[in-house]
């Protein structure tokens, strides 16, 4: 019998993690990730997605195929992962460090010059020993937003000044639950000694 | 309102405020009207990311309809959802042009294109509005419809330069748009004396600064072939498609089913 064809082929466009800066100083972090069909329009995709709300004031864009990452645990089954040809060059090193549940997960917290990327995660690992996840990707496979004042004040300003609500915030139909919970209207634990 | 609003609008003459009345209005009702269309493609559009993006867009156009429509509160006391919700076509000044159905994906971004174009435009030259609380409603659109435009702008470009298929429906959609878009630029009833005042910018004027811009990129950067068409816009805001009706239809129907709600 001969195999049928994939079902589902892979339609997409490739993937781009996209790192947002909050403030200037503070490191650009993982936010999520785009498909777009090329560098601009990833960034342009990026803005409206993450930067809805609240504040950005630069984003990256990096292609996935750009980007190696591994735990702890990968490397100790295969640790032929650092030794992963590529571009010699400025690398970029991101962080994972807590398991905590967070808006991201993973902090750029810095370049190294290596020979590869299987070298630039090597010293990530050398210098992060302590990290759950490390993720480097070369300088050149990264596309920034401009950092002119009009580009800035036109794909971040805005977004500043719109009011973040809540779900809480918007009305519901009758009462909202934790009014109930809060006058014993909601069934709950049975409390002892009251009688209804 | 603001005591600033409330306080230029004191200041305007009885023909002057008239017309400034009526321009807000068409403002908001290309805003409006635009938004709904664009708010059709939530849940359809062709990947989820342009999904968000538009929908975002349209959240944009109807935040821009709310800030005029605040402008016309401080003229005549209306009230922005009666006027969204409980207008019917008749009373709308919408342009035909941002009333057309959504159609494809090609023709919806052609006609944000050419509308992004020329409200970052007009908003631009709004930003020295003699009327002070026009003025301040411009600069903040402004900077929101720059980046509109670079996003259409972008869509408009790969899809002429994309495949067959997309370039020839990007060629239709800027056929059957082309000869629309003139009435972006037909004024209305008083606004000359509103543009001699310096309360709104000349629209002959942006006109040709509109067509500086849109015709390097579409019939350069992205190949396509401008269609002929009339330079005359034709009937005014008071002449409307077919497709206004029904779009009102859905749009107004909650407000209308409960029109007494409070709280949604």
């Amino acid at each position: 019998m001969t195999q049928p064809p994939t079902p589902h082929p892979d339609t997409q466009w490739p993937r781009w993690e996209v790192f947002k800066q909050d403030a200037p100083g503070r490191p650009h972090q993982a936010v999520g990730s785009v498909h777009a069909g090329d560098p601009q329009h990833a960034l342009v995709t990026a803005r409206n997605v993450f930067v809805r709300r609240p504040a950005a004031v630069s984003l990256w864009t990096v292609r996935e195929a750009d980007i190696l990452t591994a735990t702890p645990e990968e490397l100790g089954t295969r640790p032929e992962v650092l030794d992963t040809p590529g571009e010699a060059g400025t690398y970029h090193v991101g962080l994972k460090r807590t398991h905590k549940r967070s808006m991201t997960f993973v902090d750029l917290v810095g370049t190294v010059e290596a020979s590869g990327p299987g070298d630039a995660l090597r010293q990530a690992r050398e210098a992060h020993p302590d990290a759950l996840t490390w993720l480097v990707f070369p300088e050149s496979g990264v596309v920034r937003t401009d950092e002119d004042p009009g580009t800035v004040e036109s794909w971040f300003a805005p977004a500043k000044d719109k009011t973040y609500k809540q779900q809480q915030y918007y009305g519901v139909i009758g009462r909202h639950i934790g009014e109930l919970k809060r006058e014993g209207l909601m069934p709950g634990r049975a409390k002892e000694g009251v009688q209804e | 309102m603001t005591a600033t609003e409330q306080q230029a609008a004191g200041t305007l003459s009885g023909p002057l405020r008239a017309a400034l009345i009526e321009k807000l209005t068409a403002l908001a009702d290309d805003e409006i009207i635009l938004a709904h269309r664009d708010g059709e493609w939530t849940g359809h559009a062709p990947i989820l990311e342009e999904d968000i993006a538009l929908a975002n867009i349209a959240q944009d156009e109807l935040g821009h309809a709310g800030l005029y429509l605040e402008l016309r509160r401080a003229l005549d006391g209306s009230d922005a959802d009666q006027l969204a919700f409980f207008r019917d076509a008749a009373d709308y000044r919408s342009a035909r042009f941002v009333e057309l159905p959504k159609g494809d994906w090609a023709f919806t971004m052609v006609r944000q294109f050419l509308f992004d174009t020329y409200e970052a435009l007009w908003l631009d030259a709004a930003r020295t509005s003699t009327y002070a609380p026009l003025a301040e409603v411009a600069e903040k659109a402004f900077r929101e419809e720059k980046f509109h435009l670079q996003h259409t702008a972008l869509w408009v470009e790969r899809l002429a330069l994309g495949t067959g298929e997309s370039r020839r429906r990007t060629q239709a959609a800027l056929d059957e748009l082309w000869p629309y878009a003139a009435q972006l630029f037909q004024p209305v009833p008083g606004e000359a004396e509103l543009v001699a005042a310096r309360i709104v910018p000349d629209l002959d004027k942006l006109r040709g600064s509109w067509e500086s811009f849109v015709l390097p990129h579409l019939t350069g950067k992205c190949g396509l072939t401008l269609p002929d068409a009339p330079a005359d816009a034709g009937a005014g805001r008071d002449t409307h498609t077919e497709h206004l009706a029904p779009l009102l239809a859905e749009m107004q129907s909650v407000a209308r089913a409960v029109p007494n709600a409070e709280v949604w």
